[in-house]
């Protein structure tokens, strides 16, 4: 909370606005306060299985949802893989997906106010696109980040998968064995003549008011998200996808072209990708239970295939419950 | 409570002294006494009894995000009496406690008594064996095991798919308690086992060598010579069989990230209590949790305890 | 599961003997000789169970030879394509600039510290209950009994709070101090105290002048040798193993003990959001992390089996 962070922004931080891509810093400004340091985000984009595609008869990426549906059944049919895996327990992905789709389920006025809306009729639009992949079996919804879920990204179990820029770089640690045999694409739009994306993780380095030191940590947080050479490094070692616009129009790092991906240039693929992420998205001023209560209303509802329309429901009755007894106003 | 566990210590008093020096050296030793408990006792008010209280002290108040703390009176206890989250965590460890409980004293008394028998070629090996598992870690176990139960490459879903067999998936919903009590009695065979066979070692060997010569067979010594010989040794790895079942929580919490949907966040008393503090930041309830659950603790202790001695003088 | 109490009965051994005694008198008795009388189908039986035992860890052994895509794609039981052993033995003590070893030495400190000092403590406490009569005894002893009772994980969250007051969580303090207190220790050292030191030794040291402190410490410290290593030991596995306390007290990765910071790695190599997959860094890891505890307990096993049958040897 904001209670143990300094505002940075009279250290010089709120100068810094230009150097970092706009819809990274309104995550971290409230008003004229800056509260943290971008340190890495995750635009999302499609990352999928060029082989398996291929015998499905699919050349290039699905550019709509629409197409991707019904190329998801063709590859089921065909292949036998689900072309990707909605995580039953990844509150994250979920929402890099409502982002995507313009969906606004939070929102919070910095005092007492939140918004909670994850059942808007724009939200349960989405949901029932993805409920239609899941009745009818072209997507799979394992539980992300498990043994097996890693399992199957290295056996050709799962076609694709939906993820955030840091998705690239870790899934080459991951399923090593299939290099050059995957690609990366923007996701799939709803329409086809603006191109948006949504974002998923992400972290920033805030400077806690208990700081002996102020200056000099907001200066070493500038510093390792800022500087050029440090924000590469973090790049290539940690999987963190820099957020300083410098970084991101550096040719050292949009150039490089990865062999895990057939030679393609993933870092310009995603760079290009984070201009078009949503500005406008808020959060809860309680997400930690917001995402823990997540897995046991949506995430059961995607486990045992249930409705997810239904599963929006009870966590949107959950999150107004908890806020309420938090002593926040609640609002749709 | 625990007095009625263990025969209680007989402490023999210092023998009487002259009457005239007596006084002096009374004062003098309770004085050397009160030096040698102080250092405990103080660590223990320290450690246990301020945060017990401290902690029955915070579960009377709530605190919000907004707002900050109030006196809450009960309310956070009436609220766990109707959450069916924390109800069926205390029903799901209730039945823990009826089925593994039994079943992992059962076969740590057998391999006691198998190994205290004599009759088992390398009985130190298989003792050494046995008892490794209480050197692993429950973080370290349970990780392992997880592994093994993996549906896709644990160990056990290959044999099966070997022979031609649907592999179980030990990782669901219906299965997954059954996978815990697997991997706790794994980790505390040996523990118990030791305790009780230490016991058994110092049964005189009089006692049933004049057994066995009048043709008492091994099962026949063992239940009426042994087994009521080392019954206090047995009460106490019950007792402390039933405060380590409530207070679960490494393995929940280590198997959640293999199998996120069917654990959920109150899946034990002592997980649902971490998260309530943590995730969702409500000290209260959390201590309120805690302290209900210590009390279900001492009172199953004290009805298995009262059960059994019933028994032993039903049966004197 | 988490038994974090130490300590093993010796109470019903002496009690036992004089039962014994009673009986032996009566019979004059043959030389008794078990081994003559193996049974094959109890050692075939005990030793197939033996494999239960074995096996997982077996598992981890194999494992630890292995590089994430074999771990995923081999037999359990069975070496992978690549022997990656010595890697992985790399990796363990490389990743986050070594990290594994700080994890390893933070173990040994809080375990040694927080076992030396609940022996020491509750070997000074259970002596004074056995060998002193002193008013508020009886009162004292019993609120310990009861005690052992209270699930330590319940208080580990209020001690939290408190710490957190006085600003000691995350500090080795934190983890160390509330595992001083070993309720149970108290008892099994009282009873062994109560059986182990004579009273005319006590007293005849008294006649000779000692103040208490000496007897305590030349006499009964001596006497008390083998319970003294029972709690030790007991005390020693139950802080090595500890997962709760620390995970809830520290926050900074070099405090952590190994336990947390295992857990915490196989979390991140399953966290996504940046991080990277360490599978067969966690499992080569948790291997060496048992191999001194299993180590200490193949030398010291003569050491559990003196300190736990000695309450009978004596008398």
């Amino acid at each position: 909370m904001t209670d143990s962070l300094l505002n940075i922004a009279p250290y010089g931080a709120s100068k810094l606005s230009d150097e970092y891509t706009p819809w990274v810093w309104n995550q971290v400004k409230q008003g004229s306060n800056v509260w943290a340091i971008p340190q890495d985000a995750g635009p999302m984009g499609n990352l999928f299985r060029t082989d398996i595609l291929k015998k499905a008869g699919i050349t290039t990426p699905p550019a709509t949802w629409d197409e991707y549906a019904t190329e998801a059944a063709t590859v089921k049919s065909k292949t036998g893989a689900y072309m990707s895996n909605l995580a039953s327990n990844d509150a994250g992905q979920f929402l890099g997906l409502l982002w995507q789709a313009g969906v606004k389920p939070f929102g919070y006025d910095g005092d007492k106010g939140v918004k909670v809306a994850v059942d808007s009729a724009d939200a349960k639009k989405v949901a029932d696109y993805w409920q239609k992949l899941i009745d009818n079996g072209s997507i799979s919804t394992d539980p992300d980040f498990t043994d097996d879920w890693y399992q199957g990204l290295a056996n050709g179990k799962y076609a694709g998968w939906l993820t955030a820029a840091w998705g690239p770089s870790f899934l080459q640690g991951t399923a090593a064995k299939t290099s050059g045999l995957w690609n990366a694409a923007a996701l799939p739009q709803y329409s086809t003549s603006a191109k948006v994306s949504g974002n998923w993780g992400g972290s920033s380095d805030a400077v806690l008011k208990t700081s002996k030191n102020p200056i000099a940590a907001y200066e070493f947080a500038k510093f390792i998200n800022n500087d050029t050479e440090s924000t590469l490094q973090f790049a290539n070692k940690q999987f963190l996808f820099p957020t300083s616009t410098k970084t991101l129009e550096s040719s050292a790092f949009t150039d490089e072209k990865a062999a895990f991906y057939g030679g393609q240039q993933v870092n310009k693929q995603f760079a290009a990708i984070s201009a078009t992420v949503d500005t406008k998205f808020q959060w809860l001023p309680y997400m930690d239970y917001a995402y823990s209560s997540y897995n046991e209303t949506v995430g059961k509802a995607l486990a045992n295939k249930t409705s997810l329309s239904d599963g929006l429901d009870a966590w949107q009755k959950d999150l107004v419950t908890y806020g309420t007894q938090q002593g926040f106003s609640v609002n749709k | 409570m625990t007095q009625s566990v263990v025969a209680p210590a007989r402490v023999r008093p210092t023998s009487v002294k002259p009457p005239k020096k007596r006084n002096a050296n009374q004062r003098r030793q309770n004085r050397a006494a009160y030096i040698f408990v102080a250092p405990f006792l103080l660590v223990f008010v320290l450690m246990l009894l301020v945060p017990l209280f401290y902690s029955g002290y915070l579960s009377l108040f709530a605190t919000r995000l907004v707002g900050g703390s109030q006196f809450a009176g009960l309310t956070n206890y009436i609220r766990a009496f109707t959450d069916p989250a924390f109800l069926s965590g205390v029903g799901r460890m209730g039945l823990f406690l009826i089925i593994q409980v039994p079943i992992m004293l059962a076969l740590a008394l057998f391999f006691a008594l198998a190994i205290d028998s004599g009759r088992v070629k390398g009985a130190g090996a298989i003792r050494l064996l046995i008892f490794i598992p209480y050197a692993v870690p429950g973080v370290v176990a349970t990780l392992m095991w997880g592994y093994i139960y993996g549906n896709d490459f644990g160990p056990i879903s290959q044999v099966f798919r070997a022979i031609g067999f649907a592999p179980p998936d030990l990782l669901s919903a219906g299965t997954i308690l059954g996978s815990i009590m697997n991997i706790v009695t794994w980790e505390f065979i040996g523990y118990n086992m030791i305790i009780m066979y230490a016991a058994l070692r110092s049964i005189p060997t009089e006692l049933y060598e004049a057994a066995e010569i009048d043709g008492a067979g091994q099962f026949r010594i063992a239940w009426s010579i042994k087994i009521p010989a080392i019954r206090p040794a047995i009460m106490l790895t019950v007792i402390f069989s039933i405060i380590g079942t409530f207070q679960t929580f490494n393995e929940p919490s280590l198997l959640h990230g293999l199998a996120p949907n069917v654990i959920d966040n109150a899946y034990t008393p002592n997980y649902y209590a971490y998260n309530l503090a943590f995730t969702n930041q409500d000290v209260n309830y959390a201590a309120a949790i805690a302290f209900l659950l210590g009390i279900v603790i001492a009172v199953v202790s004290y009805v298995v305890q009262l059960s059994t001695q019933r028994r032993e003088t039903k049966n004197s | 599961m988490t038994t974090t109490t130490s300590g093993a009965p010796v109470a019903p051994a002496s009690q036992v003997s004089l039962d014994a005694k009673g009986l032996a008198k009566v019979r004059k008795v043959k030389p008794y000789n078990p081994e003559k009388r193996r049974s094959k189908l109890l050692t075939a039986l005990l030793w197939l169970c033996g494999l239960y035992f074995v096996l997982p860890i077996l598992w981890l052994v194999i494992a630890s030879t292995k590089d994430n895509a074999d771990l995923f794609s081999t037999f359990g039981y069975w070496f992978g394509a690549k022997f990656s052993l010595w890697e992985n033995l790399k990796d363990v003590f490389t990743t986050g600039n070594g990290i594994y070893l700080h994890w390893a030495l933070n173990t040994v400190v809080y375990a040694l510290v927080s076992a030396v000092g609940a022996s020491f403590l509750a070997t000074m406490a259970g002596y004074a209950f056995a060998k002193y009569r002193f008013p508020g005894a009886k009162i004292m002893f019993s609120v310990v009994l009861g005690a052992i009772m209270i699930p330590l994980t319940a208080l580990a969250l209020p001690t939290y709070l408190i710490f957190s007051h006085f600003g000691i969580t995350n500090t080795p303090i934190a983890v160390i101090v509330p595992s001083l207190v070993s309720p149970f220790g108290v008892f099994l050292m009282r009873v062994y105290a109560a059986d182990a030191i004579p009273d005319s030794m006590i007293e005849a040291a008294r006649v000779d002048g000692a103040s208490e402190g000496r007897i305590f410490f030349q006499v009964g410290l001596r006497l008390l040798g083998p319970g003294i290593v029972t709690v030790f030991l007991f005390a020693l596995v139950a802080t090595w193993n500890n997962y709760f306390l620390p995970l809830i007290m520290l926050n900074s990765s070099n405090l952590y003990p190994l336990t947390v910071g295992l857990a915490q790695q196989q979390a991140t190599s399953a966290g996504g959001g940046g991080s990277q997959a360490l599978f067969s860094t966690v499992i080569t890891g948790s291997l060496v992390s048992i191999v001194p505890l299993i180590v200490a307990f193949l030398f010291l096993q003569r050491y559990w089996q003196t300190g736990l049958a000695s309450g009978s040897v004596k008398e």
